[in-house]
């Protein structure tokens, strides 16, 4: 029996969105657009966070040494830094070689440099992580390195970090505060359709109540109907964006070269899986508003 | 089968539509339900359907008091009630088979038995030859034998029938009676609410009056 009533809800539910092509047609689009956009956002947020992560693993850390460090000193505080921060690369930079890279940076203007009666230079070791290094690890490890003796100053680019950390932020809100806007339109829109669909059944659904169907039985095909739609709706952006994963990011490819190391946004076979049960639950429970407030009044 | 005690339906504002109803409708009986318009018969029916909820009162049917049925119990009680309205109310979209199969879709029935069960009851009320045809296609009383036979495919224990004749040619009104008379000799407990005294004057049998609410003639 539950075999065949449920063959029955679901053939009902398949009609009823036959019956009706433009409301449903109109939901099924509004939720493809809906989860297109805040798919194609949530891709676009994530390659952010990614070029973010990017920039903040490219922070190097250099201590500058006490000015009357000698090179035998320096050299084994190269080596113990090496033995505390063994994925990077430490490079100590002696004061004649810090001053020939001015000369170089300084190009046509390094003949200032002559008149210098002695190398104002300090020694100083550059640390460069292998790997990325999250802000807060960089800022702890830059403490740490600051206490070693024979430290004069740390320098981590602190300012950008401390911007980039706050981007990273507000971009996080932001992208949550959108992507709940936009689940929540396609929800609206849903339930409004579905609410038409038992507005315009209502007789159907008095005499349904009437002959002692339960609300369970009254409910069940608008439920149906509403996931169909959203899993529609969620096919209908998926493929929108493996299209444009397909066509349009391979030309777009040259905008993410100054973020070497950053792969374009890919949307893969869970995300994909993830939209469309995001597509299916929007139907579903956008359904379940506009008939639980049908069968109340 | 039916008990009312001391029922009474008001709405805020509103003089009471039934005031302090008492009466008891046996197993297998036929009741004319009788009265002016907004005497209250419509509502007494309502009440006896779970469509109202008396604003005081019991009622039992078939020995379940239904003022004290759960929202969830209403549909199981309906089961084994059949109504008839006056405007008939058939889905317009559906044959007629469907619409006389609809309750037993709810009941969960095969569609098989559904089609066999159906086109029998039509075959009862004289319309096994419309069975794929669409309601608005028929006579008005034709519609109603598609109603009563709704009412009465999964073969209820009571059928309640709300001026079932009101919308008919008096030529019809003699043929549709007559579904009811039959469903009541194969045991149903029939309520038949009307304003047609003629109807009472030509078929005797237990009459309910009732005026502003109150009941004033049984007999």
């Amino acid at each position: 029996m539950i075999v065949h009533v449920s063959l029955r809800l679901a053939r009902r539910a398949f009609v009823n969105l036959w019956r009706a092509p433009l409301p449903s047609l109109v939901s099924v689009l509004t939720i493809g657009l809906s989860l297109f956009l805040g798919a194609s956002f949530g891709l676009g947020l994530l390659t952010a966070r990614a070029l973010i992560s990017s920039w903040g693993a490219q922070a190097a850390i250099t201590l500058y040494l006490e000015r009357g460090t000698t090179d035998d000193q320096a050299r084994a505080l190269a080596q113990d830094v090496q033995a505390r921060v063994a994925d990077a690369s430490v490079v100590y930079v002696d004061r004649a070689t810090a001053l020939s890279r001015l000369r170089v940076d300084l190009g046509d203007l390094a003949g200032a440099l002559d008149g210098l009666s002695q190398n104002p230079l300090p020694p100083s070791i550059e640390i460069s992580p292998r790997t990325a290094l999250a802000p807060a690890d960089l800022r702890i490890l830059s403490a740490q390195l600051a206490q070693l003796p024979g430290v004069h100053d740390v320098d981590y680019g602190r300012e950008w970090l401390d911007k980039l950390e706050a981007l990273g932020r507000a971009s996080r809100s932001f992208g949550v505060g959108a992507l709940a806007a936009v689940v929540a339109a396609a929800l609206l829109v849903v339930a409004n359709t579905i609410r038409l669909a038992v507005y315009a059944r209502r007789d159907e659904i008095e005499i349904m109540k009437l002959v002692g169907a339960t609300d369970g039985y009254v409910r069940a095909p608008f439920l149906l109907e509403g996931m169909l739609q959203g899993l529609i709706g969620a096919g209908l952006a998926l493929t929108a964006v493996l299209s444009m994963q397909r066509w349009l990011l391979p030309r777009a490819e040259a905008a993410f070269a100054f973020a070497a190391g950053v792969l374009p946004p890919r949307i893969g076979p869970s995300q994909g899986a993830l939209l469309l049960g995001i597509g299916a639950a929007v139907g579903l429970f956008g359904s379940w508003l506009a008939v639980g407030r049908f069968l109340r009044t | 089968m039916i008990q009312l005690f001391h029922v009474a339906k008001s709405y805020p504002g509103d003089a009471p539509v039934l005031d302090d109803i008492t009466l008891r409708i046996e197993k297998g009986e036929f009741v004319w339900l009788t009265g002016p318009s907004g005497a209250g018969k419509s509502t007494l029916l309502k009440l006896l359907f779970c469509a109202e909820t008396p604003t005081s009162g019991q009622i039992l049917v078939g020995g379940r008091n239904i003022v004290r049925l759960a929202q969830g119990g209403i549909p199981y009680l309906r089961r084994n009630i059949g109504v008839v309205f006056q405007d008939f109310k058939l889905l317009a979209n559906r044959t007629v088979l469907e619409n006389v199969g609809y309750s037993l879709e709810v009941l969960g029935f095969s569609d098989a038995e559904i089609r066999e069960r159906s086109r029998r009851r039509l075959e009862q009320v004289g319309l096994g030859h419309k069975a794929s045809s669409l309601p608005q296609r028929l006579s008005g009383g034709e519609q109603q034998r598609v109603a009563i036979a709704r009412a009465l495919v999964n073969e209820p224990t009571i059928l309640l029938a709300d001026e079932p004749t009101g919308n008919l040619d008096p030529g019809l009104t003699d043929s549709i009676l007559q579904l009811l008379f039959d469903a009541n000799a194969r045991g149903t407990t029939v309520v038949v609410a009307t304003h047609d005294r003629s109807l009472l004057s030509r078929y005797h049998r237990r009459t309910i009056g009732l005026e502003r609410g109150k009941v004033v003639v049984d007999a």
